[in-house]
């Protein structure tokens, strides 16, 4: 009836993920119109129209019309109900490409979804289901989305072929608290995953002697665990990596990792893991970088208070996703610099009033 | 005789009374005040107890904390309905109390009318008419509602169902207004009427809820004194806020106007869609961009533009207080657009002026109005505004010498009906109509060349047209669009920088000279250079520009210069997001970098635009949300000279956070000049008002940090020693310090900042007399408008606009006379809609399914699911059958609240299917008659079945012959007579049935049809319905079961242990012995048996007769009863009668009334 009104239209296939999240959260149907349509293989990718067909299961009544050439979607969102679902990932994205907006979606679903993905855990794209795990999990929880929020690791399966298993548990809310995150701390700990799968476990703890060679100078506190994943939870092929990550203070995190290569020595890997946790604890901010999206997205669906979050400058995407946000939402942040009397520093103060998003798919009694 | 004050009492000061008063006072001295020993507890266990009870009472009295959305400072006027039957004296209250407020007597109310009743607290009083959809409607908006009710007649059906209405939305605060009580002459009867009329309305609302009395009217107004209490009651009233209200932005539309072009209008013969704007208080939350809206009454739509307009009837402040003279106290503000306020009269299409006597135009004592201002401003204007336009002129610089000239856009048309629509108050001062203040900024801009008055002058020109001021960023962006239509590229980049220096400057102390600068910068369209290049060159460019005695503050400058550029990313970074088309890439790649090189993305432009380099669209290919990092990047990390400085992220790093604490820059120690200005370089920029208020002292630094450490010390002591117990709130201060932390935190965010980003981020404010524009209006709307059927437009939050299953929890109201019945369409009040809808109704069933029902239960909850508009989960609601005013009874069917929203629904029927055996084996059984194909039996292989009597089974698999028959199995042999049948459960959709109540587009209101009954529609065209003949219903013939005897084989019997042997003996043919012997009575044995006769006759005889006796002790009193019960219904009648007679004296009261009323207006 009064769909037609408000559908909205895109162009392009960037961004598709944020831009689908945000439609099934505000209800309002979406077109996404020349996805690849230059390219010489036009239309959606198979990651993509897997995406779609998960979130398909996730919810009830949405409609996904897919032009014949694949260069055009219609998304007509429904109902989020959540529940226990499964999903083969295809092996061209890792799991993490799947889980990053389901994470946004399922705190507003019917249900607790309980969803387990088999694919790839860790590639050099996506985050890794280990940074899943310890950092984008606790980007929501600063929301308080905390109780029945779980990812378990249950098999790893490193490219090209995969076999990994994860299960993803996460309780429904009421709405979403506002944030309120300005003071990013001072790094207090750094932890850090390394893991290899087929391959010598030695390779995990020279990764780790090679990370702490260049940490240790700053703080004391580093644990990086090594975990060596055998038989048939190791998937099926061989691969190792490092993820970091560094805790402030104020509960501020910052990550990095960096994924085995052929014929790149695991000290190599460890040092760019290492380098890239340096450059992302430079850039500042008290979100991680590659975080952004979900927390202002968080912020955008908050209670109807002014949400403050203290971040460094926003990535491409963020912009984008900024934008996008305003379509759907009509809402536009206010982005003011954190330290005015400091020239050096980029930070940014990104402050928004919440819509005061309420979960309308929750059923009561 | 209420209005004369007693006389007071005058206590002696001499004489004996005096005297003795003095000596009975020293006695008592002692006892006066409180007596704690009369209220100290007897014992340690009822002090417990005492102490317990208070502090159960004092937990009583809390309630939740809610948040209140409402601004404290500038909070919309409350809205105060009057509800009650016609001729109650509802408008003779708003006259009143408008009179009490005002000093003005309105001669007729019609729409809101809002005034100003304190320094903090304005009013809009509503009428609210006998209508149930005004009734439904306002009952949804009202902050606080004046019950009237006729207290010579008590209450009538409406206002129950008024109040039933208030119940579903969120209870409002409700003050009862007794009035006609001049009408009761006997003081007994006056008193007995009032404290009926107040049990029945404490049961009502709450025990104890307030309820006024008013005497008799009195020059067509109700007594002040009376008046003056209310309204004292009104003033001091605290409004708790409702949830629904307090999660949704809503207007209550004071005015209206048709923005059609008239040239539509005429084509179309008045049937084209309109466009229309509301006005109105707004109420609730924040009123967004993009936000789509419902007007009840009407439908859905979408806002066009929302803009904030000059607040028509503004709180008094310092200012106006000061202005105010002595002679206006008399004129209070009052705003009524639908009224005849202010002497302009806003009709459907016209707009009236009243003007007092004779006029004439300069005439100095005699205040103008509103109207005849505007009038005589229109009158004032000689030429046309095209042009005015075409005359004006426009410098871009001071110093520059050409002029711009400005295309002449058709601008003209929006301007003209604007003046059709007259602005009253606004009319010099707003932007509504931007006539007069456009011919001002443009003389102006003429006159001065200074800078300021070129940026007004600039935006002036730029919104040429615009209508509103809020909306500002859109249009330019539209506007934009057409100049480039039109104009050369260079000018685009021209008129970006334009704005930006316009953000720029606000607050900016040394604008002149920087300003200079980026313009120097800006205005170079080929400037497409990087960060490093840029920062260099600028300072260049200044020495040229610049006189050479500055040339020594030329690092000073640069220095400046720098951090300028870098705090303007404050601004840059929303502006380059949201009012730029350019590529994130680059905003994100070239942020600190250029304003200039522009992306657009017109479609002109697009045409004949290169595609992106290869390079930036590989890696954005993938939609990754991890960082890839380039290697240098990375490798520059090698470098451990770099690493140093990151030690200060660590908690182990050298800093102190002392020193952080100190200027925040971790350069403190060197170069305490260049330090000392660049701090105070920075104080002045950010307010230039209060430049260097730094301590330069270093002892007073050194003092400062001695008491801050101090400071520190003693909370950490504090911390040590204090009971943390004590400290800790409990749940209700937390949560309330909570929320006032974050209200704070609120206000204070969006403090600083200038309006228009305000309402980029926030949306206009609740409190602001907000200008709504809506597309495609029905015409009806316009054509039937009728000021006395309130217009509310209610925003929708995102989850509302779509449309689904909605399960509620529902109850039929007891005073509703009828059961509701599944697939009876209903109209619904939920959210702000009211729609009519089918609902089917369910019980859940053992937790198991959600068994349809065919009608509600008697006193029960149920639940009923429908297809309709979403509501949130918890949303109350309520029903009705039917809106008309004529139903007969009590209208409000229903009441719930909604559960749940779907898109699918799982309601089940219990179907049953039958079947009957053709052939009986041990166990198996093939059976016929259900199913009428192999494939449906298939569907069911294995499902559940049962005979009649009791006998479980399966089915199995169906048989090649008698199609649909098929195999079965059973526990135990069953009868060939046996049913069998199969329990199945049929999924019930609800109808897709979505019909929205467009009240407000008929002429006449309160007529609405829905879609009706089958039966009333038959009713209605006199058709008879239809019989099916087989479902009439014959008499059942069940023949006799004949059973068989059971019989058992000799060989079997013989076998069988006694225990299990047939017991059944054959009938003695043969006689006794007895029978065969006669009996003889011995002669006494005869007598004695005939006098036992005797005496049981007797007995008999006296039972009969008693018994007759006191049946006709009966019959006697039943006589009497009937007699009794027939003088009662006499008296009955009587009683009714003379009830009929006193309510039909009152209607031909009313009747003369509105006679009186309507030969008064004739007059």
């Amino acid at each position: 009836m009064t769909t037609s009104g408000s559908l909205l239209k895109f162009s392009g296939h960037l961004h598709f993920r944020h831009r689908i999240v945000l439609s099934i959260l505000s209800g309002k149907p979406v077109r996404i119109d020349r996805i690849r349509s230059e390219d010489k293989d036009p239309g959606l990718r198979d990651f993509e129209a897997s995406l779609l067909r998960l979130l398909e299961k996730v919810t009830n009544g949405t409609v996904i019309e897919i032009s014949y050439t694949g260069t055009s979607v219609l998304v007509k969102p429904g109902v989020v109900v959540g529940g226990s679902i499964t999903h083969d990932c295809p092996l061209s994205r890792s799991v993490g490409y799947f889980l990053e907006p389901l994470i946004m979606i399922a705190p507003f679903a019917k249900k607790p979804l309980n969803l387990t993905l088999r694919g790839i855990t860790t590639d050099d794209r996506d985050l890794s289901v280990d940074l899943i795990r310890t950092v984008t999990l606790p980007h929501i929880q600063l929301f308080g989305i905390d109780e029945g929020l779980e990812l378990r690791i249950k098999k790893r399966g490193a490219p090209p072929l995969g076999g990994g298993e994860v299960q993803f548990l996460c309780s429904i809310v009421k709405q979403v608290k506002t944030l309120d995150f300005v003071e990013p701390g001072k790094i207090k700990r750094i932890r850090g995953i390394s893991h290899a799968v087929r391959v010598s476990p030695q390779f995990s703890n020279r990764m780790i002697e090679a990370a702490r060679s260049v940490l240790n100078r700053f703080i004391p506190d580093i644990y990086l665990y090594s975990d060596v994943y055998k038989g048939e939870e190791s998937g099926k092929s061989p691969g190792y990596a490092l993820s970091l990550l560094a805790e402030s203070t104020t509960g501020a995190l910052h990550c990095s990792e960096a994924v085995s290569k052929p014929g790149v020595p695991p000290e190599d890997i460890a040092r760019q893991a290492t380098y890239a946790l340096l450059e992302e604890i430079k850039r500042g901010g008290c979100v991680d970088r590659s975080h952004q999206i979900l927390v202002l997205l968080m912020m955008v669906l908050g209670s109807e208070d002014i949400g403050r979050c203290r971040m460094g400058e926003p990535s491409p995407r963020t912009i984008q996703f900024l934008r996008d946000a305003r379509e759907f939402f009509g809402v536009s942040f206010k982005i003011a610099k954190a330290e005015s009397t400091n020239p050096d520093s980029t930070d940014l103060i990104f402050s928004c009033l919440g819509i005061g998003y309420v979960n309308a798919n929750r059923t009561l009694a | 005789m209420e209005g004369e004050p007693h006389k007071a009492h005058r206590p002696a000061h001499s004489g004996a009374k005096a005297e003795k008063k003095k000596v009975k006072g020293k006695g008592k001295e002692k006892q006066t005040g409180f007596n704690e020993k009369a209220f100290a507890p007897k014992s340690g266990r009822r002090a417990e107890k005492q102490g317990r009870r208070n502090v159960e009472r004092e937990q009583t009295r809390l309630h939740v904390p809610l948040v209140n959305r409402t601004p404290d400072d500038q909070p919309p006027p409350v809205i105060v309905v009057i509800v009650g039957p016609p001729g109650v004296g509802k408008s003779t209250l708003i006259k009143s109390l408008v009179r009490r407020y005002t000093k003005q007597t309105l001669s007729e109310i019609k729409g809101p009318v809002t005034v100003v009743s304190g320094k903090k607290r304005r009013l809009t009083f509503v009428e609210c008419n006998n209508d149930l959809n005004s009734m439904i409607d306002i009952g949804k908006v009202a902050d606080l509602v004046l019950l009237m009710i006729d207290g010579s007649f008590g209450f009538e059906m409406e206002q129950f169902e008024f109040l039933n209405i208030l119940q579903a939305h969120g209870f409002p605060k409700v003050i009862g207004v007794l009035t006609h009580l001049d009408l009761i002459r006997k003081q007994a009867t006056l008193k007995n009427t009032k404290k009926m009329l107040k049990k029945r309305f404490w049961t009502e609302i709450y025990q104890g809820a307030k309820l006024f009395y008013l005497s008799g009217v009195l020059n067509g107004r109700y007594p002040d004194r009376e008046i003056q209490n209310l309204s004292r009651f009104i003033s001091v009233m605290k409004f708790r806020p409702l949830v629904f209200r307090n999660s949704h932005p809503y207007v209550l539309v004071d005015r209206l106007e048709d923005l059609t072009p008239r040239e539509d209008v005429r084509a179309s013969d008045g049937k084209c869609d309109r466009k229309m704007t509301v006005y109105g208080y707004l109420r609730g939350t924040n009123l967004r961009d993009r936000m789509k809206v419902h007007i009840p009454g009407v439908g859905d739509f979408s806002v066009a533009t929302v803009s904030v307009l000059k607040d028509p009837c503004p709180l008094p402040d310092v200012e106006s207080e000061k202005r105010r003279k002595l002679s206006e106290k008399k004129k209070l503000l009052v705003h009524a657009p639908m009224s005849d306020v202010g002497g302009v009269t806003y009709d459907k299409d016209a707009v009236y002026i009243n003007v007092p006597g004779n006029f004439t135009r300069d005439n100095p004592d005699v205040t103008q109005g509103e109207g005849e201002k505007m009038v005589i401003d229109l009158q004032d204007a000689h030429e046309t505004l095209d042009t005015a336009v075409a005359r004006s002129q426009i410098r871009l610089l001071g110093s520059s010498s050409k002029i711009l000239a400005i295309g002449t856009d058709s601008a003209g048309e929006d301007m003209s009906v604007d003046d059709l629509s007259g602005d009253e108050s606004e009319s010099e001062v707003s932007d509504e109509s931007s006539f007069t203040e456009e011919d001002m900024t443009d003389a102006e801009s003429d006159v001065y060349g200074g800078d300021e008055e070129f940026e007004e002058g600039c935006s002036g020109s730029k919104t040429t047209g615009d209508r509103g001021r809020t909306a500002v960023r859109n249009r330019q962006r539209s506007m934009r669009g057409l100049l480039t239509a039109s104009k050369p590229a260079a000018e685009i980049d021209f008129a970006d920088s334009d704005s930006e220096l316009g953000l720029d400057e606000a607050g900016d102390g040394e604008r002149g000279k920087f300003n200079h600068f980026s313009r120097s910068r800006n205005e170079d369209p080929n400037h497409g250079l990087g960060d490093v290049e840029n920062s260099d060159e600028t300072p260049l460019d200044v020495e040229s520009d610049v006189p050479g005695w500055k040339v020594d503050l030329q690092v000073r400058a640069a220095e400046i210069f720098n951090r300028h550029a870098t705090r303007k990313n404050r601004i840059d970074w929303m502006k380059m997001i949201y009012s730029s088309d350019r590529l994130p890439e680059y905003i994100a790649s070239g942020s600190s970098v250029k304003t200039d090189e522009m992306e657009g993305k017109d479609p002109d432009e697009e045409f004949f635009r290169l595609k992106p380099a290869a390079t930036v669209e590989e890696d954005k290919d993938w939609d990754m949300s991890k960082e890839v990092y380039t290697d240098n990047v990375l490798t520059k990390w090698e470098n451990e000279e770099l690493l140093d400085p990151l030690r200060s992220l660590f908690i182990t790093g050298q800093q102190a956070s002392g020193d952080v604490d100190e200027a925040g820059s971790p350069y403190e120690g060197d170069g305490g000049e260049f330090e000392d200005l660049e701090e105070d370089g920075g104080e002045g920029f950010h307010d230039s008002d209060a430049p260097g208020t730094r301590p330069e002292d270093p002892e007073e630094a050194h003092r400062a940090a001695l008491s801050a450490k101090k400071e520190a010390l003693k909370r950490k002591f504090d911390e040590q020693y204090d009971d943390p117990e004590t400290q800790k709130l409990d749940f209700y201060d937390e949560r309330k310090d909570e929320m006032a932390r974050q209200s704070e935190l609120n206000r204070a965010e969006l403090e600083g900042i200038d309006a228009e980003s305000r309402i980029l981020i926030e949306g206009c404010r609740p409190g602001s007399y907000v200008r709504i524009e809506l597309d495609s209006i029905p015409c009806e709307m316009v054509e039937h408008f009728d000021p006395t059927y309130p217009i509310i437009v209610g925003g929708l939050l995102p989850a509302e606009e779509r449309f689904g299953y909605v399960q509620v929890r529902i109850k039929r109201h007891r005073w509703f006379a009828k059961t509701l019945k599944t697939n009876d369409p209903l109209i619904l009040s939920i959210g702000w809609r009211r729609f009519q809808t089918v609902p089917i109704y369910s019980l859940d069933d053992h937790s198991i399914r959600m068994r349809m029902l065919k009608y509600t239960p008697e006193h029960m909850h149920c639940y009923a699911t429908f297809y309709g508009p979403v509501a949130l989960p918890n949303t109350g609601f309520c029903a009705f059958n039917s809106l008309s005013g004529d139903a007969a009874g009590f209208r409000v069917s229903a009441t719930g609240v909604v559960l749940d929203i779907d898109r699918s629904t799982k309601i089940v029927k219990k179907l049953k299917l039958t079947g009957v055996p053709i052939k009986v084996f041990k166990n198996t059984v093939f059976i016929k008659d259900m199913f009428n194909s192999a494939l449906e039996v298939a569907k069911f292989e294995g499902a559940d079945i049962k005979t009649v009597s009791g006998i479980r089974g399966q089915i199995k698999k169906a048989l090649a012959k008698p199609e649909g028959a098929f195999r079965a199995t059973f526990e135990d042999k069953i009868l060939m007579s046996d049913i069998v049948f199969l329990r199945a459960w049929y999924a019930v959709q609800p109808r897709k049935l979505y019909n929205p109540v467009t009240s407000l587009l008929l002429s006449d209101k309160g007529k609405w049809t829905g879609m009706r009954l089958t039966g009333q529609v038959r009713r209605e065209e006199g058709i008879r319905t239809p019989i099916d003949r087989n479902s009439t219903y014959k008499p059942i013939e069940r023949e006799g079961r004949r059973f068989n005897p059971l019989k058992i084989p000799k060989k079997l019997q013989a076998a069988l242990p006694y225990a299990s042997k047939p017991k059944l003996m054959k009938a003695q043919h043969r006689q006794t012995y007895m029978q065969k012997r006669a009996v003889v009575l011995e002669p006494e044995e005869k007598r004695a048996i005939a006098l036992l006769q005797q005496a049981r006759v007797l007995r008999k005889d006296q039972i009969a007769r008693r018994r007759e006796k006191k049946e006709g002790k009966r019959t006697e009193q039943r006589k009497k009863a009937a007699k009794e019960e027939e003088e009662r219904e006499a008296k009955d009648k009587e009683k009714r009668k003379q009830y009929m007679r006193v309510a039909g004296m009152k209607r031909q009261r009313e009747g003369e009334r509105e006679e009186g009323r309507t030969s008064k207006r004739s007059k």
